[in-house]
């Protein structure tokens, strides 16, 4: 489970590759950040806290990947948002409506892959950026959802699917965490040993010389955009079985308030926004990192209101050193 | 076959824009009559005006091929600055004006600033400032609004002359000014140089960080106005200000003809894409249909505006390599 980089060369540095890569400092400062919360807060390592907070990770970490792999093929999703509470909101509505839960929740994921869809479709035929599209799509998404909801929240879900979002394994340790966890190993296998993974970080990498060498862009880009709106709505089905109801505005106006956690895991990770790359790794940590902080500054008193800057700061020293990083080691194959 | 002149006329800059307004209004006005009162069209106008600084912010951005992702929340903040200077500290109103004016101008500043010298890409560093800027809103006023703001800064946002706000008036002679800026001025022409070709922009001399950092700074100035106009209007200074401007901020300079790869911006196509967007949110509301549509429509407009263009400027290209 470490990044892999689709242009990586072999290069001679003084200091050994590993230890500059993100996965170390985010693990560092995820370690240090326990020890002083615990420190300060003996409740941070309690059982229930760490079951609520690995609980809040799993869709942070689901949300960071459906961001992820839409980077990897050098374009992004900010629908990921809409998408989710869209994929939520169908999920709850057929359980609501009685149908069976194992088939609400695949029918909830197959809308979410095909809102993705959609947008992979929109950016290939058209060649306009997945920035305009995917801003274009959250805002058509979410109106449309809103029309067929009726912006109320349905609140009469399936038990069954209610106990999955409580569910815990070994005391503390949620089945949802468990999802991600397996989820992150699927992602890995996907992107080293599956012909469609690697051809999307190849994609990233080079769109032009993909294509020429037989590549099928069109259809990576696409299932790029479909793989995103799947995990995207994943999240927002987790996030409902966690909250116990579908609730039209759980992700914000539009979706925006996903936005946020969904790009800051990936790129705390160190996914190059350019694409090319995914850091499967990186992003479990990255979306670590950010629950711990949230968590740990809510136990310590300072409060809700202060998390975001202090994310925002940590996002901008993040890229900044890794700026440096990349400035100090002038022999890294990639370059800027 | 279409002659040589109208054909010109068609591929003309707004020409489509300006005509889809007009049959708009056309439209509306025959459809509901309740269009040309006085009162619907000073809605109307009001709106115009409290957008026209959130565009022209992004679009100064867009000029240089970057964007600010940080807009909303910087409002925001510039929203709790006048508020809180006001009500809390019993500033004079011009002095809280001009204060919350630098506070704007100091995040755009910052945010290129941190552009120009890491060299990060400006979705990534103004998500950062996005955030940043939002926790210190929120941090410092506890997510509460303040109330108390001088009757001054309440008539700024509600006097009207008929159907016109005082307000459009004000931004009417920002927008003016951003023009010249972009057209007449060594500054814009640099910027839009820039945002053309950054490389050649580099090695024909320009101070190329000097650029970013002016385009960002003038970007949270016009953000702040924006922020100041808002709270004059809804006689609040809200936290939340700002919080719904990332979409239109992009929409309205983009449907009005800036390209989002830099080097290519128009105030005048700007200025006509809000003046539609404001029609269609009046025409849904005066047409009695459900406001949720509002989301579906903006959405599909972008899409509908922005594959156009791209088809048009297809169009001039191929006729462009035909010549």
């Amino acid at each position: 489970m470490t990044a892999l980089d689709a242009s990586s060369a072999p290069s001679r540095r003084v200091v050994p590759r590993w230890l500059t890569r993100p996965e170390i400092g985010l693990a560092a400062i995820i370690a240090i950040m326990v020890a002083v919360f615990s420190s300060i807060a003996p409740g941070f390592l309690s059982p229930f806290n760490a079951f609520a907070v690995a609980r809040d990770l799993s869709v942070a970490i689901v949300l960071g990947y459906s961001m992820m792999v839409v980077l990897a093929v050098g374009g992004m999703n900010l629908a990921v948002g809409s998408i989710g509470v869209c994929a939520a909101m169908a999920t709850a509505g057929m359980q609501a409506a009685g149908v069976p839960m194992p088939i609400s929740v695949i029918l909830g994921l197959a809308s979410g892959a095909a809102l993705g869809a959609v947008n992979g479709i929109v950016v290939v035929r058209t060649g306009l950026s997945s920035f305009m599209v995917t801003l274009a799509t959250m805002s058509i998404y979410f109106g449309v959802m809103l029309l067929l909801s009726g912006a109320e929240a349905i609140r009469s879900l399936d038990a069954d699917f209610i106990a999955f979002g409580r569910a815990r394994i070994f005391g503390t340790v949620p089945v949802m965490f468990v999802v991600s966890i397996g989820l992150a190993l699927i992602l890995t296998y996907f992107y080293r040993a599956t012909d469609i993974g690697r051809q999307m970080l190849f994609t990233g990498s080079n769109p032009k010389a993909s294509e020429l060498s037989g590549v099928p862009v069109v259809r990576t880009v696409v299932v790029a955009h479909a793989l995103s709106g799947l995990l995207a709505g994943l999240a927002g089905i987790m996030l409902t079985a966690r909250t116990g109801a579908g609730v039209p505005s759980m992700a914000g106006q539009i979706g925006r308030d996903w936005l946020l956690p969904a790009f800051i895991a990936p790129v705390l990770g160190g996914s190059a926004l350019a694409g090319g790359s995914v850091a499967i790794l990186g992003t479990l940590l990255g979306a670590t990192l950010v629950g711990v902080l949230g968590s740990g500054l809510r136990m310590v008193n300072i409060g809700d209101f202060w998390i975001e800057l202090f994310l925002g700061i940590i996002l901008l020293f993040a890229v900044l050193a890794d700026r440096l990083r990349s400035v100090w080691s002038p022999v890294s194959g990639t370059g800027p | 076959m279409i002659p040589e002149p109208l054909k010109r006329l068609a591929l003309a800059d707004n020409v489509g824009l300006a005509t889809i307004l007009v049959v708009a209004v056309a439209a509306l006005a025959i459809a509901n009559p309740a269009f040309l009162t006085s009162f619907n069209l000073y809605v109307v106008l009001t709106s115009l005006a409290l957008w026209t600084c959130v565009a022209l912010a992004q679009m100064t951005t867009l000029a240089i091929g970057q964007m600010t992702l940080s807009l909303g929340s910087l409002g925001g903040l510039v929203a709790v600055t006048v508020g809180g200077l006001c009500e809390v500290w019993g500033v004079p109103l011009p002095l809280a004006i001009a204060i919350a004016l630098l506070v704007g101008l100091a995040g755009g500043l910052l945010n290129g600033v941190l552009i120009a010298a890491s060299g990060v890409n400006s979705f990534i560093i103004t998500l950062a400032t996005f955030s940043a800027f939002h926790g210190l809103t929120l941090g410092l006023t506890r997510a509460i609004p303040f109330y108390n703001m001088p009757a001054a800064l309440k008539a700024l946002g509600n006097a009207r002359y008929g159907a016109i706000p005082l307000m459009l008036g004000i931004v009417l002679v920002v927008a003016v000014a951003v023009h010249i800026v972009f057209t007449r001025t060594r500054l814009g022409r640099h910027m839009l140089a820039y945002g053309g070709n950054p490389q050649a922009a580099l090695l024909s001399g320009l101070s190329t960080a000097r650029i970013v950092i002016a385009a960002h700074g003038l970007s949270g100035l016009l953000a702040a106005i924006a922020a100041i106009l808002t709270v004059g209007r809804l006689q609040v200074a809200q936290p939340t200000i700002g919080e719904d401007w990332l979409i239109v901020s992009f929409a309205a300079p983009i449907i009005g003809g800036a390209s989002l790869t830099g080097g290519h911006v128009s105030v005048p196509g700007t200025l006509l894409a809000l003046a539609l967007l404001a029609i269609i949110n009046d025409a849904l509301v005066l047409l009695g249909v459900d406001p949720f549509w509002v989301q579906v429509v903006l959405g599909g407009l972008i899409l509908a505006v922005v594959g156009a263009n791209r088809l048009r400027e297809g169009h001039r290209l191929g006729e462009a390599v035909a010549r």
